[in-house]
């Protein structure tokens, strides 16, 4: 039933996109069909048509973003943007003993998207520059009077503000985020590692290769170490989020106890491990668990063992102590949330428990924990996806360590996704694989975030709880 | 009856505080041992005639000297080079990110414009790529831009700013809990959008202003993997988390286990004294944005 | 083969003519080897001088004009950037036309350096120090410039040959030989440690001591055990430094008998892992290299002793001598688009691996020399770390090249040797080899 509703949503959505396209189409059309030369002109020159009718700071914008983009795309971007077939096909060469570089894969595949979206951007600016003179010829044709100057100026700051404010923002995310990761969403789809390497060597496209390399499952594929990796990353995670959500808010309550006192000292000693950058306190503690560390250490000198527990070299173990020197991490952060929202549950709901004769364990899991689950649910949902991608705690503390032969790719027992992804941009250069994994980790943290949001008890509705 | 009862609940109670203290001590001990080692570590010498620098199986350390501080400020490293480079870019990143939240929160918060859901779940979707894919492709841009190498400061400063916008989650939570009806009401009175934003709705948002600058400034202080790509080799470029990381990790720096202690000491008081007097708006901050979700 | 067994002879020799200078009583026939060395090794000189001479003649014709304001980047380990700008100075003065080049010297470990200089080849130093495991990768990513023809005769003759070889792909010298000290031997406290000639005797008394025996057992190190039961473990590469045979026997009896041997070591409780003399705690012996000498001296103080590594009994109750790689730090340049430029750094890297550089960079840092005046010279022969090296030279092969998977796969087999393998039963083991050998065949197409 909701898989049909949500068949007829898609098929909606399309449908109303066409629809969309189609009137915009029409209305450019009669934009230029009806208009005067100045609109028809305009289609060439942008601004064109509002320059004359005396609006020239509308009109200016619109000439210089043309102007800019056009420059851009023929001066820097097309020499890249044309190579996007091939990826490029000049090789390197020698002049003697001077090196002539050829083309550039790395480059003409950036370049070229960015070109790609300065065209688009031209595009968008286009259709802005057609409705802004189909607009103008309707005021006038309806003898209305045009905004001024001042008018357009003063509202970037009232009624156009949000695009005073977002301007910058989303042109921001678009240059350094979105276009690398569309960059390397195609990068995935090529044979860039170390053997193809720019600028001496060249890399080109090859369909759906890596992906397949992911998904084989013989001695070299990646298919086993994947399947291991991930689901260590799941365990992790799990683990990760609830031990530290349940110890953080049993820690928050204790100090928050009647007759307990001192609470902000309590409190600001736990927050230092919040504060401390943790390439600092991680890497201590990583050395304080070595085989030859403090810890063992100490407990060999005072004769508890006679031989060092191996808390990084077996990997249960060094599984356990991640878990568990995550909780050192994770409790203060979880322990000051917990404090703020114990204090908004009603007290009259424990009064009425009390009277009931009910006992504080009972009151915990009656009360306490359904609250804090129903208010923090997204909370988790996002913990649980940040740490999937919790690089910090395992790269300081094992380095994906212990490694074995049955992993490849140099993934060792303790690697996330995310860690395995770093080796192999870093030591292995294998950009291939690494975007490959790249867009798995994206595949599951999107995943599990839909699945879980629409389980989820409606945030909105905080009714439901009372 | 009554009496003995509350007699008991009081003794009961009393036992209870105990235990809770007992808990909280070792507790607080677990917490805070980490730290003491590293203290205790930054001043035992790395002079050889003396103790060894290198890791050691004991804590205290045999003779107290400020040998590693003395090594971090008197110029055999750019340790206050480096230093220096992290306090910019903290306080550049803290002051532009804290601008773009507010103003995308607002946008998001206060108006209604095409493709503002759009653009909002676009990048809910864009936050769920790792960002260390995008590493090499950032660094070609920087690169192109003249911003790595000896550029790195400014390099790093507009690649954290530049996709800040996407973390307008928590602002825009505290955002909506401010009235529409104030805006309303000034706007009748003929302020422009501006102006309510400039004069009513950042004046009220001082706890999350805090935060949110708090977070950003805290956020460089960590980075070592992508700054230390940007820097690409270039030494003065490099801030403290990337230079004191190779202490630890590359083989050419034998026995300089205490002089990365003393430096992370360094590095981690002035955070951390900020983080104690802000912590009230951090606290604020992290539970809006728990229940917001 | 016959240029691998040159350098054989020629190590040997050379670890023959270093125990002479470290006073020990060796045989009458080594001194004469080591003189014979010695003379050659001064004719070799000679001509070096004297290419070095006419090169630089031919480069006083060009006008120092075109050099000026050039962009010079060094990459060095940290410890030798002082002395690098020093020698540097030094170079501006032998060769004046360079006076108004800049260089800059950034202190980038040998490690760093490689891989960054792979990410991106045009921001990378001109000229860059790196161990010989990254040669391969390092002429895959177009990263090396092959040696200047001008100087190739004059460094082949001058330095080891079997630094020399180490230097090669596929034929062709692709790097400056900086030193001939990459390789590892036993450091050991001689209060705890009396008898350094066995590894069961060492690790016992470690035990008994409470002491550590530290051994990195990743690919680098676990050589020690293949290659001393006799395996073998080469690959052969074309001139692309594309790897195009693998020579590897580790799935036999041999074979079994050095991992055995691996685990029964691991399973001890005085061992650690890690061949770090900085990571390292309560040792009483450590296998290392050279660069960690100062270091261990600091910590064992009078009790300092150096040996060649151990000899092992096996589980086939025969005795082998440890082996390992020897192999050698080289500083390689950059390909260029500005021949100028390239002309100064190919001046520069012949100049900073010259024999008077190498030896004022071994009594600065300690670095092992390559060049073999150098090598000849009596203060690098008193010098207890280089003198076990070089004993330890005698059992040990050249390190050819290996592809960077041999180096992440083998750390895998390390990590089970400490772990999966120490319950594993001989037909687990023999099996593990032999998917052990099929990775490393797997890795040259």
């Amino acid at each position: 039933m909701a898989n049909t509703k949500g068949g007829q949503k898609k098929k909606n959505a399309i449908a109303d996109f066409f629809s969309m396209l189609g009137k915009d189409l029409k209305e450019i059309g009669v934009t230029f069909k009806e208009g005067d030369f100045k609109t028809k002109i305009s289609f060439l020159i942008f601004g064109f048509g509002s320059l004359l009718r005396g609006l020239w700071l509308r009109g200016l914008t619109l000439l210089a973003a043309e102007c800019g983009l056009l420059y851009f795309i023929f001066s820097f971007g097309w020499s890249y943007f044309s190579k996007i077939g091939s990826l490029g096909t000049i090789a390197t060469t020698k002049q003697g003993r001077k090196t002539v570089y050829g083309d550039n894969s790395f480059l003409i595949l950036l370049f070229g998207l960015l070109t790609l979206f300065a065209v688009i951007a031209f595009i968008a600016i286009w259709r802005i520059n057609v409705r802004v003179n189909r607009n103008e010829e309707l005021i006038i044709k309806n003898g209305r009077k045009l905004p001024s100057n001042k008018d357009d100026f003063k509202s970037l700051f009232d009624s156009n503000f949000d695009k005073t404010l977002l301007a910058l923002p989303v042109a921001g995310v678009f240059v350094f985020t979105v276009l690398p990761i569309v960059f390397m969403i195609c990068v995935a789809f090529t044979n860039y590692d170390a053997n193809h390497q720019p600028p001496s060597n060249l890399f080109t496209w090859v369909g759906i290769e890596n992906f397949k390399n992911l998904f084989s499952f013989g001695t070299a594929g990646f298919g086993g170490t994947f399947v291991t990796v991930l689901i260590w990353t799941l365990v992790w995670a799990f683990f990760a989020t609830f031990i530290d959500y349940f110890l953080g808010i049993a820690v928050a309550m204790l100090i928050n106890k009647k007759g307990i006192k001192f609470k902000k000292l309590w409190r600001t000693i736990l927050v230092m491990t919040i504060a401390v950058p943790q390439f600092v306190s991680l890497l201590y503690v990583s050395k304080l668990f070595a085989n030859d560390g403090l810890i063992n250490g100490y407990l060999l000198k005072w004769g508890i063992i006679d031989q060092a527990i191996q808390f990084w070299v077996n990997p249960t173990l060094a599984k356990i102590t991640i878990i568990v020197v995550n909780i050192w991490i994770g409790i203060p952060y979880m322990m000051l949330i917990a404090t703020g929202l114990l204090m908004n549950i009603p007290e009259d709901l424990y009064e009425s428990a009390r009277i009931d004769g009910a006992t504080p364990w009972q009151m915990f899991v009656n009360i306490t924990m359904p609250y804090m689950l129903f208010v923090t649910g997204p909370f988790l949902l996002t913990q649980y996806t940040g740490n999937l991608n919790n690089f910090n705690v395992i790269f300081l503390l094992t380095q994906g360590q212990p490694k074995t032969g049955n992993l490849v790719g140099g993934a060792g027992r303790t690697d996330l996704l995310i860690t395995w992804l770093y080796k192999m941009t870093i030591n292995d250069t294998n950009y291939r694989m690494a975007a490959v994994i790249g867009i798995m980790v994206f595949v599951v943290t999107a995943g599990i975030s839909l699945v879980v949001y629409n389980l989820l008890p409606s945030v909105k509705d905080e009714e439901g709880f009372q | 009856m009554a009496n003995t009862n509350t007699g008991s609940m009081k003794r009961k109670r009393a036992v209870g505080n105990f235990f809770g203290y007992v808990l909280l001590i070792l507790i607080s001990l677990i917490w805070l041992f980490p730290y003491f080692g590293l203290l205790m570590a930054s001043f035992r010498s790395f002079d050889a005639s003396i103790e060894y620098g290198g890791v050691v199986d004991y804590i205290i350390p045999h003779t107290f000297s400020l040998d590693n501080y003395k090594f971090l400020f008197n110029g055999q490293t750019n340790y206050v080079r480096w230093y220096a480079n992290t306090l910019i870019i903290s306080i550049f990143v803290s002051l532009f990110n804290t601008c773009i939240v507010l103003c995308v929160s607002y946008a998001l918060s206060r108006m209604r414009f095409a493709g503002r859901t759009f653009l909002m779940r676009f990048w809910l979707v864009l936050g769920m790529f790792p960002g260390f894919l995008t590493m090499i492709c950032l660094y070609f841009l920087l690169k192109q831009m003249g911003l790595t190498q000896a550029g790195a400061i400014p390099g790093l400063i507009l690649v954290s700013v530049a996709s800040s916008g996407m973390g307008y989650y928590v602002c825009k939570g505290y955002f909506d809990t401010i009235p529409k009806a104030l805006d309303e009401a000034a706007r009748i009175d003929g302020a422009s959008r501006a102006r309510v934003f400039f004069q009513m709705i950042i004046p009220m948002a001082k706890p999350i202003i805090i935060y949110t600058a708090l977070v950003a400034f805290m956020g460089p202080w960590c980075d070592y993997v992508f700054a230390s790509y940007i820097a690409f080799g270039h030494d003065a470029s490099y801030n403290v988390a990337v230079a004191m990381q190779r202490w630890m990790v590359v083989g050419d720096y034998q026995g300089y286990f205490t002089r990365f202690c003393a430096g992370g000491i360094v590095v981690a008081v002035p955070v951390t004294i900020l983080f104690m007097f802000l912590q009230k708006y951090y606290v604020e901050g992290v539970t809006g944005g728990a229940v917001k979700g | 083969m016959k240029k691998k067994l040159v350098s054989v002879l020629l190590t040997a020799a050379m670890g023959a003519s270093l125990l002479v200078g470290c006073g020990s009583d060796a045989a009458q026939t080594a001194q004469d080897t080591a003189e014979a060395v010695q003379e050659t090794a001064t004719e070799v000189a000679e001509t070096a001088t004297e290419v070095a001479e006419a090169v630089q003649e031919a480069a006083g014709d060009v006008d120092p004009a075109a050099y000026n304001g050039k962009e010079v980047k060094v990459w060095v380990a940290e410890n030798v950037v002082d002395f690098t700008n020093e020698q540097i100075e030094n170079f501006k003065t032998a060769y004046p036309q360079y006076a108004g080049v800049n260089f800059t010297v950034e202190p980038v470990g040998e490690g760093d350096a490689a891989g960054n200089i792979i990410t991106d080849v045009t921001a990378g130093a001109d000229v860059f120090g790196f161990a010989q495991d990254q040669l391969t990768r390092l002429v895959t990513a177009g990263a090396l410039e092959e040696v200047n023809p001008d100087y190739l005769s004059a460094v082949e003759t001058a330095n080891s040959a079997g630094v020399v070889e180490a230097g090669k792909v596929g034929g062709t010298l692709y790097a400056y030989p900086m030193t001939a000290d990459n390789g590892y031997f036993l450091y050991y406290d001689k209060s705890v440690v009396t008898d350094p000639s066995t590894l069961e005797g060492i690790v016992e008394q470690c035990e008994a001591a409470g002491k550590n025996f530290y051994m990195d057992m990743t690919g680098w190190y676990q050589v020690a055990f293949f290659f001393g039961t006799g395996c073998q473990l080469t690959y052969d590469t074309d001139d692309q430094g594309n790897f195009t045979g693998c020579n590897v026997d580790y799935a036999s009896d041999k074979g079994l008998v050095a991992l055995k041997e691996m685990i029964e070591l691991a399973s001890s409780s005085a061992y650690q892992a890690g061949s770090s003399a900085g990571d390292a705690v309560n040792y009483a012996a450590i296998i290392d290299g050279t660069w960690d000498a100062d270091t261990v001296k600091s910590v064992l103080g009078d009790n300092y002793a150096c040996a060649k590594l151990p000899t092992f009994t096996g589980s086939d109750g025969n005795t082998y001598q440890m082996s390992g790689f020897n192999g050698c730090k080289l500083l390689g340049v950059k390909p260029q688009e500005d021949e100028d430029k390239l002309q100064i750094c190919d001046d520069l890297a012949y100049y900073l691996t010259n024999e008077e550089v190498q030896l004022a960079r071994f009594n600065a840092v300690g670095w092992g020399p390559s060049n073999l005046n150098a090598q000849a010279s009596d203060a690098v022969k008193a010098n207890e770390a280089l003198s076990a090296l070089a004993d330890q030279f005698a059992f040990t092969i050249p390190q050819g090249n290996y592809p960077g998977d041999y180096w992440s796969r083998a750390e895998s087999l390390a990590g089970d040797v400490k772990d999966a393998f120490q319950k594993a039963s001989d037909e687990d083991l023999t099996a593990a080899l032999e998917a052990y050998q099929a990775d490393l065949e797997s890795y040259a197409k």
